[in-house]
């Protein structure tokens, strides 16, 4: 009996290292992060007020000014994870295709072409774009008078600016959901289109009705990952449109951090968290839902 | 089964996309030898009319508010420490969790694995105010601790040793080895792959990290080198381009570089890691 009371407990520490650190630094913040929002909590007050749900009651009542900053940020996040998640995904599979139809040896360069900007960190991507969108000396525009167009305001003007957001994201993110793809595609099996070839299926039907159907959880895979990290949108619109042009690209994190780190209003930003959160915990349940009912 | 023609068709679109995602950072590179006053005038000269090194010597010149060399040690620093903590934990209870006799053992897994669900905004500000209340911010400890309770690798590892054939671990026990020595010896070896896709994933995710090394930190020499440059983007080279490029730059070059060496196994890493 003795033996297997130690052969637990040396068990057991493999386990505890991480266990520890899975604790102070995720379950007690949920926790944590939820008694925050119940509180007016003040970031230079030591004292909190305990306030119960007022600070959701708050979000809620269209007079308060924290409704408008939760509503205003969902609703342009919201925008930039419609523009950006069908691209993200479409696009993804497309670069995909078009490597797969490579011949084989260029095949790797391409892939490794396609998947360089996915190295770099959000930072140098917004410089490096906010130069080549810039209205009077950026390169784009530049080419675009050359061929005596008109130039466009793409950093201050609406719809602009979401334009730029999302082309600078797709040029920034796009390789890796490329690169899943690529993986999804070498994984169908060839008897398949063997089997469409000798049917007549031209390569347009193929596609259709061979390729799609079987890489489906991976375009599922593609789809939520790309809209969560869609939601978590912040370095984009922070570094290259600061929000604007007026607060039309501000999105919902940007409001959080605003309300927690200017203001100092963390009760109110920790309940706009814990919205945010649950919102898009379910929008994934949502389209997990969906595409398993259309089987 | 393609025609010759519509092969090459395919290779000039590739060439042409190709230039959407490599002329950018050419762009950026030949910035970065103009000086301001030329990056800001229209005109599409790709050569600098004036080729100069003074943005780079004053990005790498040492001074107080751009130490980049710093930055760039911070980010490796945090980089490498913040993943070596992730591998060790991570196998650890992925092997515990696998293969020993660890009490609650389900409820573990059901709560480890539930956890890749949650949101990560949840615990940003939380987070925040525990670091806080402990006096760590802007410290070395804010930049790489919140990384380690991510159960990602948990998970990918627990899949991975779940799925190792029991008999060569059998066979040390049978030969005396504890579970330390088969851990050790028989099986953290075999999963050397794994490990390594895991590897580069975590160091991807803490390098480039941004918001929460941007609100954690506020001295300049605790700065990573992603919030470093977007610091000297809203501040002091707000009107600098080709300073600004040349800072870009000097964070971009390794970066690819590293990146086009390892991306083999990054994209081998992708595979092994079940997402499918």
């Amino acid at each position: 009996m003795n033996t297997t009371w130690k052969s637990k407990l040396t068990s057991s520490l493999f386990v505890l290292p991480y266990l520890i650190l899975f604790t102070v630094f995720l379950l007690i913040p949920i926790v944590y992060g939820a008694w925050m929002s119940l509180h007016n909590w003040d970031l230079l007050n030591p004292v909190h007020e305990f306030v119960g749900l007022k600070n959701y009651a708050k979000i809620f009542d269209p007079k308060s000014y924290v409704h408008n900053l939760f509503f205003e940020g969902l609703k342009n996040t919201l925008k930039f994870v419609v523009f950006s998640v069908p691209l993200l995904v479409v696009v993804g599979l497309g670069l995909a295709l078009l490597i797969n139809s490579l011949p084989g040896r260029l095949k790797g360069l391409f892939r490794t072409v396609y998947f360089i900007p996915y190295s770099v960190s959000v930072s140098v991507v917004a410089i490096i774009w906010l130069w080549l969108l810039d209205t009077n000396s950026g390169l784009i525009n530049n080419y675009l008078t050359g061929l005596n167009l008109p130039a466009i305001p793409w950093l201050t003007d609406m719809p602009w600016a979401w334009v730029s957001i999302v082309i600078a994201t797709l040029w920034w993110t796009i390789g890796f959901n490329m690169v899943i793809f690529i993986n999804a595609l070498n994984d169908v099996s060839e008897e398949l289109y063997e089997a469409g070839s000798l049917d007549g299926a031209n390569r347009w039907q193929r596609l259709i009705y061979i390729t799609l159907p079987s890489i489906k959880p991976t375009m599922l895979f593609v789809l939520i990952t790309s809209t969560i990290a869609s939601f978590n949108i912040y370095g984009q619109p922070y570094l290259m449109t600061r929000g604007g042009p007026g607060t039309e690209t501000k999105v919902l994190l940007m409001n959080i951090v605003d309300e927690a780190f200017k203001q100092r209003q963390l009760g109110n930003a920790a309940a706009m968290s814990l919205l945010m959160a649950l919102l898009m915990i379910i929008i994934s349940v949502a389209q997990l839902r969906i595409s398993n009912r259309k089987e | 089964m393609q025609s010759k023609a519509s092969k090459t068709v395919v290779i000039i679109v590739a060439i042409l996309i190709g230039l959407i995602f490599i002329v950018p950072i050419i762009w950026m590179l030949a910035t970065s030898f103009k000086t301001d006053q030329e990056a800001f005038t229209a005109g599409l000269k790709w050569l600098p009319e004036v080729f100069t090194l003074e943005n780079y010597q004053y990005a790498l010149g040492g001074n107080a508010d751009t130490p980049v060399l710093q930055w760039m040690g911070n980010s490796l620093f945090v980089g490498i420490v913040g993943t070596l903590i992730v591998l060790v934990v991570d196998t650890l209870a992925a092997y515990g969790l696998a293969r020993l006799d660890v009490p609650f053992k389900k409820f573990f897994i059901a709560m480890f694995i539930g956890s890749l669900t949650i949101p990560w905004v949840i615990t940003f500000l939380p987070l925040y105010m525990e670091f806080n209340t402990f006096g760590l911010l802007d410290t070395y400890a804010v930049l790489i601790l919140p990384y380690s309770a991510n159960a990602f690798g948990v998970f990918l590892l627990y899949q991975y040793f779940r799925g190792f054939p029991k008999e060569l671990e059998e066979a040390a026990f049978l030969d005396g080895a504890n579970k330390w020595q088969v851990f050790t010896k028989v099986v953290l070896p075999s999963a050397r792959p794994v490990i390594w896709t895991l590897a580069i994933f975590t160091f991807m995710g803490i390098y480039n990290d941004f918001l929460w090394p941007l609100v954690t930190t506020n001295s300049p020499g605790m700065r990573t080198i992603t919030t470093g440059i977007a610091v000297m983007q809203q501040g002091s080279f707000v009107s600098s381009p080709a300073k600004l490029m040349a800072l870009t730059s000097i964070a971009t070059i390794p970066a690819v570089l590293l990146f086009v060496i390892g991306q083999r196994s990054f994209i081998k890493g992708v595979t092994q890691s079940g997402i499918k």
